[in-house]
């Protein structure tokens, strides 16, 4: 079943100028320079249920944008838009039942309350009544480990816990699509990694479809299976993880340690990046030559030591800004 | 002093882009002398009558230049900052550089207020002449020792609000204390010169610095005598060094605390 | 319509909740609450000073006598009270929209306006509300004028809060729009503390027209005087329409709305 449905959308903001001194103060009253920023750009694509996709793309490439038009916080200029249905323009009250948000960077708890306040807070918002709130509170605090913290004021947890109460306050209405926008943003690895167990469990138990953007390619590596890349406003790939991974891990990087130095710099489909006495670093392009040729190369007894690795996914995908 | 200058400066600089808001506030400021000029053309039978010494023409050009001032020393702006800078703990990155903090403040305020001083000077005398047709009878000379007087008028201000702003250290908020600075002066300087008030009042308003900061300037400029001139100017170098001095000893206070508590 | 009764008992529990939890946020420090509340009464209490002196140099001021100065003084606290209280961010919504922290509002299935508004409280404003009350009893006082009064000070806070929320609306339009708001917020509270009786021609009229002194001030002064029932339901219709006029501009700035995408870049 499609959740999400997103056809030819375009959103264009107006940004303005302003030049420098008084001179241009006065200006930029009288007669404002504005300049027509495209932030999207005739975007489709489809999210089926249950289904966990990373939206991603370099800072100011049109996400959040994307995400608040998909939440009914900005009204698109044109392209149509439905999630569950709805049209969250026209429909925006009606939506907001059945989805939940999570912005990194904008806090939506009361920072002096504690966190068993502001779930109740938020179920009378979601219009729950106090003994289903409170079931809820109970089976979402068992799930998520706030058992802890649950009667400690916001402001005195951690970053980290923090935004495990966003997650589940955003959860408390049980809502079949959960947008976060870089839910990750600005925590330590550690937490990051809790983070995102809390995010697959609750697809798990839920079958929550998560839409999830962010910056951090292991975020995407370790929860979705599918990709959407975004860059400049436009929709640059939309491909399952396995098939950006196959498609270009063509490249595989070669680190040797030998005892005698060879010279692979006539061999096409070798590209030498690092040479230093006996240390290289050499890049393969698979479509040209294979592993097998490379390693015949070298004669075993001369390697002292030897790494092979796959190009790494953050590469791989700034690859593919470049290309655009 | 230099460094001062330079910031004094920059501010002026930096102010310009502000001018729309400037502009705006001259609505603000010009309501104001509209409802005190409707007031006392209410109260005034007719332009010859005199209340407690004063015309109507000259009390209705006393309170442009009191409100004038007030206006143009941007007193509410100023603490809040300070308090700000003193709860938010932003000064403690002031202590190790090299300039005073006061002497920072106060130049930055002045700068800041500067564009927006001379745009309500021009506004106020705009709208008397447009209302009141005259000016008061005053000498090129009188007009610029008003100006000097005025200078010396937005200083102390300025300065006594810092010291207001640094009391933060101690109270958790000051600002309810700023509130009843800006209306004591208001109510006995601003809205009525002191002979409007009872003997003991005038007394105290005599030697209070609403006498420096709102009275002085502004009667000199609605009936300049020259034995006046000198009192007030005496009286306003005196106050600046007072309230300097008042600042200072509570900034060193405030600091010392903040070493104690380790910011 | 039942859903719509629901909506409403639902959309009414919620800002009280919301009232409710932004009170307790200020109360943490309970010396700094007091304060507040009693400083703003003393900070009003001078004015009476003003009026004093005033009236001891002429008996009437602009068909006022002393008492109902007094009562024009209420009415202008508790009204402006009333509204920075309940509604403290409807002063800043300029802030609110231009630096996108509607999002948050935005994403509940509530209405964004109201949660918008009564997100923060004024604590200093019950210092006012309270001053509107005492110089209500010390002018003559019965039940019927303690109601009226008090159906005076929600129609006056709300049309103060319209004016407000209006303004602010331009920045959905033209960007920052803070210091207008801010003007036009203040010419409302300048105007409401003189009588209308020493302003002639144009500026009458537009006290009782563009800047609505006249609904959130001097009718309802008159009104606790000698009271007219058609002018008084003048002050509640003109409440309403006003508050709808509101809601459908804000609305319609909304479509506007660039969240957090706003910027003004420099050359």
């Amino acid at each position: 079943m499609t959740i999400i449905k997103v056809e030819n959308l375009n959103k264009t903001f107006k940004v303005k100028q302003k030049e420098k001194g008084l001179k241009g103060s006065i200006k930029s009253i009288i007669k404002p320079k504005l300049n027509e920023i495209k932030a999207v750009k005739d975007i489709n694509f489809s999210v089926d249920e249950g289904e966990m996709i990373a939206f991603i793309g370099p800072n100011g490439a049109g996400k959040s944008t994307t995400i608040k038009m998909l939440t009914g916080i900005l009204y698109p200029d044109s392209g149509s838009i439905e999630v569950l249905g709805i049209n969250p323009t026209k429909q925006r009250k009606k939506l907001s039942y059945e989805i939940g948000t999570v912005f990194g960077q904008k806090e939506q708890l009361w920072m002096h309350l504690t966190v068993y306040d502001n779930l109740k807070f938020f179920g009378a918002i979601y219009d729950i009544s106090e003994r289903e709130t409170e079931e809820r509170i109970k089976e979402l605090s068992k799930l998520f480990d706030l058992q802890e913290f649950i009667n400690t004021p916001v402001r005195n947890l951690s970053l980290g816990q923090r935004i495990r109460c966003e997650i589940v306050a955003a959860l408390i209405h049980r809502p079949k699509v959960l947008f976060l926008d870089e839910p990750t943003i600005g925590l330590d690895p550690v937490v990051k990694e809790n983070i995102r167990k809390l995010i697959k469990r609750m697809n798990n138990e839920y079958h929550t479809t998560v839409f999830l953007t962010s910056h951090d390619v292991s975020d995407i590596e370790k929860l979705c299976k599918r990709v959407i890349i975004i860059n400049n406003g436009q929709i640059v790939l939309d491909d399952s993880m396995t098939n950006l991974k196959y498609h270009y891990l063509d490249k595989k990087v070669i680190e040797v340690k030998l005892k005698k130095k060879v010279d692979f710099n006539s061999v096409d489909g070798i590209k030498v990046l690092k040479s230093k006495e006996n240390n290289l670093k050499i890049e393969i392009d698979t479509k040209k030559t294979d592993l097998t040729t490379v390693l015949r190369l070298i004669d075993p007894e001369n390697i002292i030591d030897i790494n092979i690795s796959n190009t790494p996914l953050e590469e791989i995908i700034s690859q593919i800004y470049r290309k655009e | 002093m230099k460094k001062y200058l330079y910031i004094y400066k920059s501010e002026i600089m930096s102010s310009l882009q502000y001018i729309f808001n400037i502009l705006l506030n001259m609505v603000g400021y010009t309501v104001l002398v509209f409802i005190f000029f409707n007031l006392w053309d209410y109260i005034y039978e007719d332009a010859s009558q005199l209340i407690n010494g004063y015309t109507k023409n000259q009390m209705i050009w006393y309170i442009i230049v009191t409100e004038m001032l007030w206006q143009a020393s941007g007193a509410r702006k100023l603490c809040r900052k300070i308090c700000e800078d003193v709860r938010g703990g932003n000064i403690a990155y002031n202590i190790n550089k090299p300039y005073s903090y006061i002497g920072y403040v106060i130049s930055s305020h002045l700068g800041e207020m500067t564009i927006k001083a001379l745009i309500t000077i021009i506004v106020g005398i705009i709208f008397g002449m447009i209302f009141l047709n005259e000016l008061p009878q005053i000498s090129l000379i009188g007009i610029i020792i008003v100006l000097i007087s005025a200078f010396l008028s937005i200083l102390i201000n300025t300065i006594l609000v810092t010291a207001i702003g640094l009391l933060s250290f101690t109270i958790e908020d000051a600002s309810p204390i700023y509130w009843l600075y800006s209306k004591v002066i208001l109510i006995l300087g601003t809205m009525f010169p002191m002979e409007f008030f009872p003997k003991i009042i005038q007394t105290i308003v005599r030697f209070s610095p609403i006498y420096a900061i709102s009275y002085g300037p502004a009667r000199l400029f609605v009936n300049f005598d020259i034995k006046n001139a000198v009192v007030i100017l005496i009286t306003q170098m005196i106050y600046v060094g007072i309230a300097l001095g008042i600042s200072n000893i509570l900034y060193k206070k405030g600091v010392k605390k903040l070493n104690v508590n380790g910011g | 319509m039942l859903t719509v009764v629901k909506d409403i008992k639902n959309q009414l529990k919620v800002t009280c909740i919301s009232i409710k939890y932004a009170l307790m946020r200020e109360m943490i420090n309970k010396a700094s609450f007091l304060m507040n509340i009693i400083f703003m009464i003393l900070n009003n209490s001078c004015f009476i000073i003003q009026w004093i002196v005033i009236y001891s140099l002429k008996s009437e001021i602009g068909g006022y006598s002393f008492k109902q100065i007094l009562l024009l003084w209420g009415i202008s606290a508790s009204t402006y009270g009333f509204a920075h209280f309940f509604f403290k961010k409807s002063f800043s919504l300029s802030d609110t929209i231009t630096n996108g922290k509607l999002d948050s509002f935005l994403v509940q299935p509530k209405n964004v306006l109201i949660s918008a508004i009564t997100s923060e409280v004024e604590v200093s404003a019950i210092g006012d509300m309270i001053y509107g009350y005492i110089l209500l009893f010390l002018s003559d006082i019965n039940i019927f004028k303690f109601v009226l009064f008090t159906l005076f000070t929600i129609c006056g806070g709300i049309v103060i809060t319209d004016f407000a929320v209006i303004f602010a609306s331009l920045s959905f339009w033209i960007g920052k729009s803070d210091t207008v708001a801010d003007t036009a917020n203040d010419l409302i509270t300048n105007f409401s503390t003189y009588p209308d009786g020493i302003f002639k021609g144009l500026s009458k009229i537009l006290l009782y027209t563009i800047i609505p002194v006249g609904i959130t001030t001097y009718i309802p002064v008159k009104m606790l005087t000698e009271f007219k029932i058609s002018l008084t339901a003048i002050v509640i219709v003109m409440s309403i329409i006003l508050t709808l006029l509101t809601f459908g501009i804000f609305y319609k700035g909304l479509k506007k709305y660039s969240s957090s995408n706003l910027m003004i870049s420099k050359i």
